[in-house]
């Protein structure tokens, strides 16, 4: 029928393994249009709130020296740095050696969330299929991700050190403490080319290389220790791509070798994910899925038991951060009392020894503050029970003889008594610490007792959210302002000058921070009351409305 | 015969939506009820409001007796429900959900459940993380199948299967069905309500268009029909009941009415057929006939 040579495009070129690496960089910028510029404009403005919160805390050069005392501790370094330059301290030397930090942990934390982003969660659900089945080469997904971090840090480190030059520092310390955070993006991307390998989950690939995060978080802390103290494993700070780039010691020697270390690590981690990643099918990990029982264990059989099961994994986890944090921040007790001698008095206040009492003053802010993490728990569970339900895994609980209340009541009843489970744990963690730092064994009856006493606060926060949860499901996001409103009262009372009747609107406000201050029965039986009718009228509300989910 | 299901006028809304609307129901006890309709007829709320997870806005449901919404609990003991879109607990593994649900229904026969496994080709060892959405379905089959219940509510039950899951979840239907036990099968995959299902309700937009068994309906749509004959049989086309006439090659094409087909053989006789194809409908066909229109509207506006 017809004459003309059927038109054939006939492949060009023989394509690489990073071939169509530019179509996904292009591709993943699109997709980041707003994520890019939040990671890359929210560093410099967090270490921008520093520098402003810097000037008011410190406004002439003896509160400036007073914070000495407290920087110079070993807490002053496990949450700090080495301090390198703070017997001579100047704003931007405290800046980049206490605050720093933090921002370091942030880019390290943008670094590997980027990878895992765009290359496992990507392969685990199913897009990257689609793109690879293009004309889209076996390392090219991999490449355009570390290309993009990288972007992204060169992004961060340039953007800090303009804004810390236009604040008046000196320009070359500036653009190395710029460089520092970057070089921590870079060395976490290169960790996660490799944990996403690993596994064929993205969470666990995250879960690894956060692990990481923290591991350099601690080591580091430890070296810095050490250094502040003139004695014990100094090195340790060596071992951490946190360290390193804390050991350029920005506008004290301004050494930037430390970040060659950096970037050979981050080099070698990312060849690591190369050579791994052609070892591996798509779509699997390294570490193959291990298999679970082929039948339940025998108690798995009611409505409490199986809510008990579902946030098993969640509690044993919580239990153990609030161990080692409540170990921690114990050990630190006696340090922080010789630390304080010094400091400035809205400090102190903050840090809650206003009546005097530093000690008492310190373990009872401890126990808000856990009380405060708690209550994250619980808001956390009941947010859970919201995904059960809109994922579509209650409907088919529900359609057994389990009634709805039992089933909101029975993950009511386990998040109800992981509470004080984890208030125990933390308060048990920090007397432990308390006690062998001050060597006043009483400690840990204080603290046990103070922090327990918080549970009918997190109670009520629980009784409130799961309400929410049960009548208006799309406001639970709302009780984040509870516990935000806690913290704020909790911590800056002092300083923001409330008024009584305004501050006792937090549910933390009323039992009293023991030891500093008495425990308030009257406040202990009335939030239980009160968290008791709020879980009452959850459940009732509950049995009243349909059921979200599905199509 | 006593209804499992018997459903009057049944209405919801979501919102500005109708989601049900004056939708009746029957399903005898001990029959295999097949519930067609499109995607977003409603059939799986209609499942829903049975299983007391929504509450209607009017209208009166009764489920083995009793009130889905109020007798919730109760009735939950005596039924199966499957849905079309299993979701399982990323870290509990097949077998602890297949287990778990038999205990929350209230127990179930461990030998008749690693019967299913072994049938259905499962490994209950395996998270549920890590299961395709047809392993998901079969842990919520066996689930339902393996427990000792009268009435089985299955949504869409088999739309993960392979074929040849699909012919051993035929088998366990019969034998669900030889046990004496009810089925309400809601499927937009015709050819699984048509081998399975005693009576058929056609669902669209809310309301129940058709209802009755197999045989009932093909009255009321039209056979197929090719024949070739001796004499040409243009005139057919003037018969009550015949519609769209053609003839290509000596041979002649025409649908006619189910109720008019004894008048149009007796005529192909006289015109000396040499050869004829009569075709039943299909359910692809019953379905095309109510939602024709919408089809030849606008072929893919389907809502999901």
């Amino acid at each position: 029928m017809t004459a003309t040579t059927p038109h054939r495009t006939t492949p060009v070129g023989t394509g690489t393994a990073v071939t169509g690496t530019g179509n996904l960089l292009r591709f993943m910028l699109r997709r980041d249009r707003f994520r890019l510029p939040a990671w890359t404009l929210g560093l410099p403005l967090l270490m921008t709130y520093f520098a402003a919160a810097l000037d008011t805390i410190a406004q002439t050069p003896e509160d400036l020296a007073g914070l000495t005392a407290f920087t110079s501790s070993p807490a002053g370094a496990l949450f700090g740095g080495p301090g390198f330059g703070f017997d001579d301290l100047t704003i931007e030397r405290f800046l980049a050696g206490q605050y720093g930090l933090y921002v370091l942990l942030g880019a390290g934390l943008m670094g590997l969330l980027t990878v895992v982003r765009h290359t496992r969660t990507e392969e685990r659900t199913g897009r990257a299929e689609l793109v690879r089945a293009n004309v889209v080469g076996r390392h090219a997904q991999l490449t355009a991700a570390l290309t993009l971090t990288t972007v992204m840090a060169v992004l961060v480190a340039l953007l800090i050190g303009a804004m810390m030059t236009s604040r008046g520092f000196d320009a070359g310390g500036s653009m190395l403490f710029g460089a520092s955070v970057g070089a921590v993006a870079l060395a976490f991307a290169g960790i996660a080319a490799v944990t996403v390998q690993l596994s064929e989950y993205p969470r666990a690939a995250s879960g690894t290389a956060g692990t990481a995060l923290g591991a350099a978080f601690v080591l580091r802390g430890l070296g810095d220790m050490a250094a502040v103290q003139g004695s014990g494993p100094s090195w340790l700070s060596w071992l951490s791509p946190i360290g390193w780039s804390q050991q350029t010691a920005a506008y004290v020697h301004d050494r930037w070798w430390p970040l060659a270390i950096a970037l050979a690590f981050a080099a070698t981690t990312a060849a690591t994910g190369y050579v791994l990643s052609a070892r591996r099918d798509f779509g699997a990990g390294l570490v193959p899925p291990r298999p679970g029982p082929p039948r339940a264990a025998s108690w798995l059989a009611g409505p409490l038991t199986f809510a008990f099961r579902l946030h098993r994994a969640s509690l044993i986890g919580w239990s153990a951060a609030l161990l080692v944090a409540g170990v921690a921040y114990g050990s630190f007790t006696q340090p922080l009392l010789d630390g304080f001698e010094n400091a400035p008095a809205d400090l102190v206040e903050v840090m809650g020894g206003g009546s005097g009492d530093l000690l008492a003053g310190y373990l009872g802010m401890m126990g808000l503050t856990m009380a405060l993490v708690v209550g994250v728990f619980a808001v956390l569970a009941v947010q859970s029970l919201r995904a059960e339900e809109t994922e579509g895994r209650t409907e088919p609980v529900l359609a057994t003889s389990v009634s709805r209340a039992a089933w909101i009541g029975g993950h009511l009843a386990v998040v109800a008594l992981g509470v004080p489970w984890l208030l125990l744990v933390a308060g048990a963690g920090m007397g432990v610490g308390a006690a062998a730092s001050t060597g006043d064994a009483g400690l840990l009856g204080d603290l046990l007792v103070g922090h327990l006493a918080h549970t009918p606060a997190v109670w009520l926060v629980l009784g409130a959210a799961t309400l929410l949860y049960a009548a208006a499901p799309r406001m639970l996001p709302v009780i984040w302002v509870v516990l935000g409103y806690g913290l704020i009262a909790g911590y800056f009372a002092p300083i923001l000058e409330l008024p009584e009747n305004v501050l006792r609107l937090s549910p933390f406000e009323h039992v009293g921070e023991y030891p500093l201050e008495d425990v308030s029965v009257v406040a202990v039986v009335l939030l239980t009351v009160l968290a008791g009718a709020l879980a009452q009228a959850a459940v009732s509300a509950f049995r009243r409305r349909d059921l979200a989910g599905g199509a | 015969m006593t209804a499992a299901i018997d459903i009057h006028h049944l209405d919801k809304s979501f919102g500005r939506v109708k989601a049900l609307d004056g939708l009746d129901l029957r399903v005898d006890a001990g029959t295999v009820h097949g519930f067609l309709g499109p995607n977003g007829a409603g059939k799986s709320t209609t499942i829903r409001i049975l299983l007391g997870l929504l509450r209607a806005d009017g209208g009166r449901a009764r489920l083995l007796g009793g009130d889905p919404w109020g007798d919730a609990v109760a009735l939950h003991r005596r039924l199966a429900y499957v849905p079309g879109d299993v979701e399982l607990w990323p870290n509990l593994t097949g077998g602890e959900a297949i287990d778990l649900f038999a205990r929350l229904r209230g127990g179930t026969d461990p030998v008749r459940r690693d019967e299913l496994c072994q049938r259905f080709d499962l490994d209950p060892s395996k998270k549920g993380r890590t299961y395709s959405k047809g392993n998901r379905q079969k842990v919520a089959l066996i689930a339902a199948l393996a427990s000792d219940v009268e009435l089985l509510l299955l949504d869409e039950p088999t739309a993960g299967l392979d074929p040849l899951m699909e012919a051993v979840f035929q088998e366990c239907i019969r034998e669900v069905k030889d046990a004496g036990r009810t089925v309400l099968l809601s499927s937009h995959i015709l050819a699984q309500v048509e081998v399975l299902a005693d009576q058929i309700s056609i669902i669209r937009q809310g309301k129940i268009v058709e209802t009755g068994s197999l045989t009932e309906l093909r009255h009321l749509t039209r056979t197929s029909v090719e024949a070739v004959t001796d004499r040409p049989a243009d005139g057919l086309a003037n018969l009550a009941g015949v519609h769209g006439l053609r003839t290509a090659d000596g041979q002649v094409r025409f649908e006619v009415d189910g109720d008019q087909l004894a008048v149009v053989v007796r005529e192909l006789g006289d015109l000396g057929v040499q050869g004829l194809t009569v075709r039943p409908p299909t359910l692809e066909q019953l379905l095309l006939r109510h939602y024709g229109d919408r089809l030849v509207g606008n072929g893919a506006g389907e809502v999901a």
